[in-house]
């Protein structure tokens, strides 16, 4: 390549022009407010899709592992064990159900891809908008199932669907029943 | 002072490893064995990075210098490879996007969509026309949030602070649209086969509309920050020059190459989604320019945001008087592409991004070779270095707009 000489390029032909136009755009700046978010002061408005961290409602989940088999970063950790309930009328049978032992996901793999709550079939996992579970050390990142449970309290309701959206599986089901009666 | 005589008059006064003056007279360049001096001077070789902080993430270049000017330059990529491709075959296709928005994370939406139309492609798999206006919405917003950055960065780089708070002003406008549809605010991942994630939210389309129009109203601000700028046009104008023919040589795409001439833009030349009813419309513009110096990339890169605002405006105004429909395809539990290959490309705002699904019917890909811009334009970086001065080094390799993540993989 050809070497460039310093300090030969073509100046403009009025010089410091383009300077006091860069100024006026500060000047106008300066007597507007201020962008700045206030954070610790002034919480962030999240939308619900938010993807802050994951909640767990307990009672939901059947232990399939679905979750944990679907992760692409295998940071979630299942523990369960199989109970009986003896049966409850003559001649009926013992009923066996999964209890949840442990449920932890580990934040410092996880990649916030939502496909674990997308895969569960029973809604037991939901996005919450929180995000404020930083740690000082990496190992305190991974959460139990009782911290996983109380982050279901922020879970916000999901927003209505824009009016060109296709309606809802069920509404559309209630529809058709309705049509049907009539 | 005639210029012949320049380099052995002054280099006296300027101490031990001047040589003086360039051979103009009109420089003040140290050093070197250059033109205009008779002095023999031992190269020396300076490491830049992995660490250093003027170069974006862990980008290392060999420079070998002769007095001020740089003599040959060998960037040593590598330091983030994370082996993309090889975990690509071991995950299936939804699996893929979380891993596929974040080799590029400026362009997480249009590296989704790469994939996606790739499989939907084995598939033979037809998309719903607000599935695909939608994208093309989503994909031109992660344009302007991308040029935004560099429109930010890149004056910083050269010492111009104050633009990038313009710059992030304008990112988080669009931004807070963007997390509110998807909820991620880099790697959104919301592209799935067969359409997207879920609809957009009631009323979103009116917030979108309010930032574009926010975006270009405050656009011009940027432009009259730094744009006009005495000072950023002597740092930049004719300051490392990529010539059309090295650009065609080294596969250099997107809005460098477009910089110095090279016209190929894939939404003009290979459209995909619905490029093509945007561009009988008139309103998608190929910006190129001819100089292919820095200032010519960033007058490109700011061309470029007020047309993909423009785009984004049309989609808009399309899903607005669209009837009501779906946005995705139900898809079966596992998705297997058939067996076979295919190529699809996309202009990511960095440049072409490519990515070649060979799949034997498996769910997961058997390989799928990324083609990403970054490498192919940050490969032409030593011809364009070799020549100029230390002092433009910066200058010119924050004008090669590239991710650290996207030429390591």
């Amino acid at each position: 390549m050809a070497e460039r000489p310093i300090g030969s390029e073509n100046q403009p032909a009025r010089y410091g022009a383009g300077l006091l136009k860069g100024l006026a755009v500060t000047w106008r700046n300066l007597t507007r407010r201020s962008v700045t978010a206030q954070y610790p002061d002034v919480r962030p408005e999240l939308p619900p899709r938010s993807r802050g961290v994951i909640a767990l409602q307990e009672e939901n989940c059947t232990v399939c592992m679905l979750c944990a088999r679907e992760c692409p970063a295998w940071c979630i950790y299942i523990d369960s064990h199989k109970e009986t309930t003896p049966a409850t009328t003559e001649g009926g049978r013992d009923r066996s159900h999964n209890v949840l032992d442990a449920f932890d996901i580990d934040f410092s793999l996880c990649m916030y891809c939502s496909i674990c709550i997308e895969v569960c079939p029973f809604d037991a996992l939901h996005w919450t908008p929180e995000f404020e579970y930083a740690e000082f050390d990496i190992r305190d990142l991974t959460h139990d199932k009782d911290r996983l449970r109380e982050w279901m309290w922020t879970v916000p309701p999901p927003p209505a669907l824009d009016h060109h959206a296709e309606a809802a599986k069920e509404l559309e089901v209630t529809r058709r029943a309705v049509q049907d009666d009539t | 002072m005639s210029p012949q005589d320049g380099p052995r008059q002054v280099v006296v006064g300027l101490g031990a490893g001047a040589s003086g003056f360039s051979a103009d007279g009109r420089g003040y360049e140290r050093g070197g064995g250059g033109p205009g001096s008779d002095l023999a001077t031992t190269d020396m070789v300076l490491n830049v990075g992995p660490q250093h902080p003027a170069t974006h993430g862990v980008l290392r270049l060999r420079m070998t210098l002769d007095g001020e000017r740089i003599v040959h330059c060998e960037p040593v990529v590598g330091y983030m490879h994370r082996g993309v491709e090889k975990l690509f075959e071991v995950r299936d296709y939804r699996q893929i996007i979380v891993l596929a928005n974040r080799h590029d994370w400026l362009s997480a939406f249009s590296s989704e969509l790469g994939v996606v139309l790739a499989v939907e492609r084995m598939l033979g798999m037809q998309v719903p026309e607000r599935a695909t206006w939608t994208r093309m919405l989503l994909a031109e917003l992660n344009r302007v949030l991308n040029h935004l950055m560099f429109l930010g960065s890149y004056p910083l780089e050269v010492g111009a602070i104050t633009p990038i708070f313009y710059a992030f002003r304008e990112r988080e406008t669009i931004q807070e649209v963007m997390e509110e549809v998807s909820g991620g605010r880099m790697h959104y991942m919301f592209n799935r086969v067969g359409g997207l994630k879920e609809d957009v939210p009631a009323g979103w389309t009116g917030r979108v509309c309010d930032a574009v129009a926010a975006v270009r109203r405050r656009l011009p601000q940027i432009e009259d920050l730094i744009f006009g700028n005495e000072i950023f046009q002597a740092r930049t104008r004719g300051v490392g020059v990529l010539p059309v023919d090295v650009a065609h040589a080294f596969g250099v795409s997107g809005p460098i190459a477009r910089a110095s001439g090279v016209d190929l833009d894939l939404r003009r030349d290979e459209p995909y989604l619905a490029y093509e009813e945007l561009l009988a419309d008139g309103v998608l513009q190929v910006v190129t320019r001819t100089e292919g110096d820095c200032y010519a990339r960033f007058a490109c890169l700011l061309a470029q945001v007020k047309v993909s605002l423009d785009l984004a405006d049309a989609c808009l105004e399309r899903l607005t008087e669209m009837a009501q429909g779906p946005i995705n395809v139900r898809l079966p539990k596992i998705v297997k592409a058939p067996e076979g290959s295919t190529y699809a490309w996309t202009e990511n705002p960095l440049g072409i991004n490519g990515y070649w699904l060979v799949s034997r019917g498996e769910k997961t890909p058997w390989r799928l070779k990324l083609r990403s811009a970054s490498f192919n334009n940050i490969a032409a970086l030593p011809h364009v270095l070799e020549g100029c001065v230390v002092a433009d080094m910066v200058a010119i390799l924050g004008s090669m707009f590239f991710v650290v993540g996207d030429i390591d993989k």
